[in-house]
């Protein structure tokens, strides 16, 4: 919403009110001020008036005018704009003007004729560019007086006031609204405009034209209508629709636009220039069609009220007789509909959708005005209207609980003065209690707290005391604080093992996981307005997200990256999950004068470590996952508690080709896996245990976990714990291999026995041949 | 003897000094020749003989000892000269990593609300129409729900375009009082500078008898709340709308680059809008069926406490993975 200082006076007094108090008002009332902008026009451009105007003798695009610059000063000035043939007053920057930081009006030849001075169009005096040529002055913005500063001009060297209106306010849509809500908070009276017809026409609108209704129409119209000879644009107009970057072709349109901004009213012309006049023989019907009020004139349907009026009934600058339209709907009435059957809008939706104006009297007054004291066109007399039955809303609120709201307390009187500066009918229904009647156009007010709201806005949020609140406390330390905390430890320790921490987008690229046969979220519930097609579909890995951002720190030459993120994947239902994501891409170490500045690229061995350390224990065993982002041979399901609750991963070299990586590793795994699980302390044992040494020679292709599975299912009391460490073949060991286990063996009550040993060992080794085949080696 | 004097102290290393040790202390070394010679030296010359012998022993002892302390020094400062590296050289080999700087502002705000004894709720982030809008008072169709571009799924879910509908399942779960934030990611179909189609959010609600929160309440923790992250800045409230608030507030702070007097950051204005908040609109309770309560609400974005706290310049870059900005807060 885009107010001027100058056109708020139309309305308020605002003269004695500083640019700095009005922005801090309109911030305090709620109204927030996105920006200001000051036009200021330089010193010593004046008022000229174009005496006479020749072409030049050397030129054909420029023109030698005589200008009078006031005090019987004439001066010659060539100008180039084609359209100072036609200027009477005009902008002229006489010798010394300094129209920019090195730009100062100097004696000039042009092509060998002298020139004192510049005509200026608008753009060069620092103002909206209004179009082609020179700004040609007229009394819109005040009595022209001839050598004049043009600066004196507060109309044309106004203030721009921008304000970012919350979608409650459809009520400050108007310059007239704002005065409105400004005039209470400032405590200055509004200066109501009021215009009564001095329109001699001898016909009554009544006698030639006829307004019926069909079905429920809740709505209210206006209608006037007028003989229009000759319209133009004010310089006012001009500068004030550029202003709000609406100025468009057709005249018409633009006082129509004006007038709306002015007044908040939606108005419509309706051209009738080819229907001759007659008994009635203009008919305006407004007929209920499926909850929307169709307007038709003289049976062509021309309007949905509210929302669209068609292009072909909208009257131009050249129809010579034009029937005005003020209307007004409730918004409720409006958006519903629009919505439901999708009906096409047009500019002034914006308004009506959020609240128009409803004093329509107001809007048909000032266009009234503006037809006959500027346009001189002729009204018919009187207008035609239909009233909307409106109930009024009453809200019943008490001193006590307005206070409470706020914490302060507020005065009665106080109370209610703010409310009757801004309209509000007051009524006492007892002691402190009143019922509050709000006015017609406040739409956005609906229960007590929005009356609390309107009175800390006028009162200003920063005069209402700070209090600290009183409340009855309990531990408030729930599941999902423990989870918050998890997560953070977990962060810390990937932080401490050198990962940095990614966030990335919880989309990505559909192609891409079908590409490498990922899973997909499926159609019916996935997103289906997506921002671009990169990040088309809800993700189901973080992976593809990593690999992209490692990509993009190869491309910022970096030798490695590793990442990690805590985030939010998708089943292909759609349930959500958080996932600890990891990667590794590129050299394992830091170069430096211990590897020669060579380090090797990150490994399968170092990775893991990696994991491990930040992860705490896992067991891995060969993939299940079927993707093609992975390694064939280099892959492996995290299993924590028996669960396969991740992967790990080589990348496939074809992968890590078509994202520019070398080597590069990857994981995720479930966040609830790693959410810490309470541990009870199991008994030491106070004996001595012993290692023994068992190398086995089996099949190469069975997995050390398969064989850790096997014994652990023993469950062999002594044993308290056995890992792999030598693996090998060799060709005489052709299709086997030789894994050789270290045990350790330790009783809870005793001193161990030979024979207990003994026991342990050879349940292992029968255990493993039955079910391998292996034999000792 | 000099000359035994002489052989002590002309050794060189330690392995020499041994042999020597042998050649003169050993069991046929020259001391043991010379003491052999006691039983050949005439009785009454014998005890002076001895005594001149122990002497000796003694005095070559003491050479040798001392000769043994150089030598030691010596090895010991050859050994450590031969270990000599350029420590210099071996700083930084290892990087510890960084936390996202918008991760690290809301574990910050977090603490500061655990503090105040807030707990922590958390909510789906695919999220149906009522959570996300109809129990917000954002009705269908209501101009309103145009401030917040939404991204729509084929069966009418929605990603949540804000963490309020936290706030709604937690009335729904619980009973009042409440006192919770809700922080995590939201997602709003916009992107530009200053704009990612996700983003996270820290939504808070506290929720009382009626008459016992008000916006006077809200005002306190919010400027403390505002001080404790920025430090020493003014606080300011301008009213504002939003849907589920009234009556709501914008909260600002003074510029903390400029200190008020105007700068880019600020647009001039010489305040930064930082949160918005207010009193819970009574259309909210009734959506839950809370009746006789009294409650405040606020929700700030992360990221831009983040980018304002660490004068970070690009938004989007925050969701890049890109070290180059990452390592920065190692």
């Amino acid at each position: 919403m885009i107010i001027t200082r100058s056109w708020l006076n139309n309305f308020l007094d605002i003269s004695e009110v500083s640019d700095d108090t009005l922005y801090k008002t309109l911030n305090a009332i709620g109204l927030e001020v996105d920006s200001i902008i000051n036009y200021t026009i330089p010193e010593k451009v004046i008022v000229g008036k174009v005496v006479s105007c020749e072409k030049h003798p050397d030129a054909d695009k420029l023109n030698v005018c005589q200008i009078d610059l006031g005090a019987g000063i004439v001066r010659q000035i060539v100008c180039g704009a084609a359209n100072v043939v036609h200027a009477e007053y005009v902008a002229v920057a006489t010798i010394g003007a300094k129209l920019g930081d090195d730009f100062e009006i100097k004696h000039a030849k042009l092509r060998g004729v002298e020139s004192e001075g510049m005509v200026c169009s608008s753009s060069e005096l620092g103002l909206p560019d209004m179009g082609n040529g020179i700004m040609i002055l007229d009394d819109s913005i005040g009595e022209l007086v001839i050598g004049k500063e043009l600066n004196e001009y507060t109309k044309l060297a106004d203030t721009l006031i921008e304000i970012e209106l919350t979608a409650n306010r459809g009520d400050c849509l108007s310059i007239y609204g704002v005065a409105r809500d400004l005039s209470a908070a400032l405590n200055i009276p509004m200066k109501e405009f009021d215009y009564e017809s001095k329109s001699q026409a001898k016909i009554g609108l009544a006698r030639v034209a006829r307004l019926t209704t069909e079905g429920n129409v809740n709505a209210s119209l206006e209608y006037i209508m007028a003989n229009i000879s000759e319209l133009k644009t004010s310089l006012l107009f001009t500068l004030r629709l550029s202003l709000l970057n609406e100025l468009s072709e057709d005249t018409l349109a633009n006082i129509i636009k004006y007038i709306t901004h002015t007044t908040g009213v939606i108005v419509n012309a309706y051209d009738v220039s080819n229907v001759e006049l007659g008994d009635e023989m203009i008919t305006i019907n407004a007929k209920n069609v499926n909850d929307t009020i169709e307007i038709s004139v003289n049976d062509k349907p021309c309007a949905l009220l509210g929302i669209k009026q068609k292009e072909e009934c909208k009257a131009t600058e050249k129809s010579t007789q034009v029937l005005f339209q003020a209307s007004y709907m409730e918004p409720e009435q409006l958006v519903d509909v629009v919505s439901e059957q999708k009906l096409e809008t047009d500019e002034y939706y914006y308004n009506t959708s959020r609240g128009s104006e409803p004093n329509l009297c107001f809007a048909i007054s000032y266009l009234t005005y503006l037809f006959e004291v500027y346009y001189d066109s002729t009204l018919f007399d009187g207008t035609l209207t239909l009233e909307q039955e409106s109930s009024k809303k009453i809200i019943a609120i008490s001193v006590e609980e307005i206070s409470g709201i706020i914490g302060n307390d507020i005065p009665t009187t106080q109370m209610t003065n703010i409310l009757k500066s801004l309209n509000f009918g007051v009524q006492s229904m007892g002691e402190n209690k009143f019922g509050i009647i709000v006015p017609e156009y406040r739409h956005d007010i609906e229960n007590i707290q929005d009356i609390a709201e309107e009175i800390v806005r006028i009162i200003g949020i920063d005069n209402i005391e700070a209090h600290a609140l009183k409340f009855v406390e309990k531990n408030r330390q729930n599941s999902t604080m423990q989870k918050y905390y998890a997560k953070k430890e977990l962060r810390s320790r990937a932080v401490a093992a050198g990962f940095d921490e990614s966030v990335s987008y919880a989309f990505t690229d559909k192609s891409l996981l079908e590409k490498y046969s990922l899973p997909v979220v499926d159609e019916a519930y996935d997103i289906i307005n997506p921002i671009t097609n990169d990040f088309n579909t809800l993700r189901t890995t973080i992976a593809i997200n990593l690999l992209q951002a490692a990509q993009r720190n190869v491309h910022y030459s970096k030798k490695s990256t590793a990442l990690f993120e805590v985030g939010t994947i998708f089943s292909k239902k759609r349930e959500e999950k958080e996932v600890f994501a990891l990667i590794y891409t590129g050299q394992k170490d830091s170069e430096n004068v211990s590897n020669a500045g060579k380090p090797a690229n990150m490994d399968f061995e170092t990775f893991v470590k990696k994991v491990s350390a930040i992860v705490g224990n896992f067991e891995l065993r060969a993939s299940t996952e079927s993707n093609e982002l992975l390694h064939p041979y280099q892959s492996a399901d995290i299993v924590m508690d028996n669960r396969v609750c991740g992967y790990l991963s080589k990348v496939h070299p074809s992968v890590t080709d078509a994202f520019d990586l070398k080597e590069t590793f990857i994981a995720e795994i479930d966040f609830e896996a790693l959410v810490p699980q309470h541990i009870n302390a199991h008994s030491i044992s106070k004996f001595q245990g012993v290692y023994k040494d068992l190398s086995f020679v089996m099949d190469k292709n069975i997995p050390y976990n398969q064989v850790s599975l096997c014994i652990e299912a023993l469950e062999l009391p002594l044993l308290k714990k056995f890992y792999a460490v030598d693996v090998y073949e060799d060709e005489a060991l052709g299709e086997n291999k030789s894994l050789s286990l270290r045990l350790f063996i330790q009783s809870l009550e005793d001193t161990l026995k030979d024979e207990e040993i003994e026991m342990t060992v050879h349940s292992i080794i029968e255990k493993l041949q039955e079910e391998y085949g292996a034999s000792l080696r | 003897m000099e000359t035994l004097e002489q052989q002590i102290n002309g050794t060189n290393s330690l392995a020499e000094l041994e042999k020597v040790r042998i050649e003169l202390f050993g069991k046929k070394g020259a001391l043991a020749q010379e003491f052999a010679k006691l039983k050949d030296v005439p009785g009454p010359e014998k005890k002076a003989f001895a005594e001149g012998l122990n002497k000796k022993k003694a005095a070559l002892q003491a050479s040798f000892d001392e000769r043994y302390e150089t030598l030691k020094k010596e090895e010991i400062e050859k050994l450590l000269k031969s270990e000599a590296i350029d420590v210099s050289l071996y700083g930084n080999l290892e990087q510890k990593g960084a936390y996202h700087p918008v991760m690290a502002t809301m574990d910050k705000i977090i603490d500061y609300f655990v503090a105040l004894n807030f707990s922590i709720e958390d909510g789906p982030k695919v999220e149906d129409d009522f959570h996300n809008f109809e129990a917000l008072n954002l009705p269908k169709n209501h101009p309103a729900r145009e401030m917040q571009d939404t991204f729509f799924c084929k069966d009418g879910a929605v990603l949540r375009t804000h963490t309020s509908p936290v706030q709604i399942r937690t009335m729904l779960q619980q009973k009042p009082p409440i006192r919770m934030i809700a922080p995590g990611a939201v997602f709003r179909k916009d992107y530009d500078l200053t704009h990612t189609p996700m983003f996270h959010q820290i939504e808070g609600l506290v929720v009382d008898k009626k008459g016992e929160i008000s916006f006077a309440n809200l005002k306190a923790v919010m400027s403390d709340f505002l001080r404790h992250m920025f430090g020493d800045v003014e606080v300011r409230f301008r009213p504002s709308f939003f849907p589920f608030t009234e009556p709501s507030s914008e909260v600002d702070i003074s510029c903390i680059f400029c200190k008020g007097d105007g700068c880019r950051v600020c647009s001039h204005t010489g305040w930064l809008e930082v949160l918005g908040c207010g009193i819970v609109d009574p259309n909210v309770f009734d959506a839950v069926e809370y009746k006789d309560v009294s409650g405040y609400a606020f929700g700030l974005g992360v990221e831009r406490f983040a980018m304002l706290l660490h004068e970070i310049p690009d938004l989007r870059m925050l969701f890049e993975g890109d070290t180059r900005l990452l390592e920065q807060f190692r």
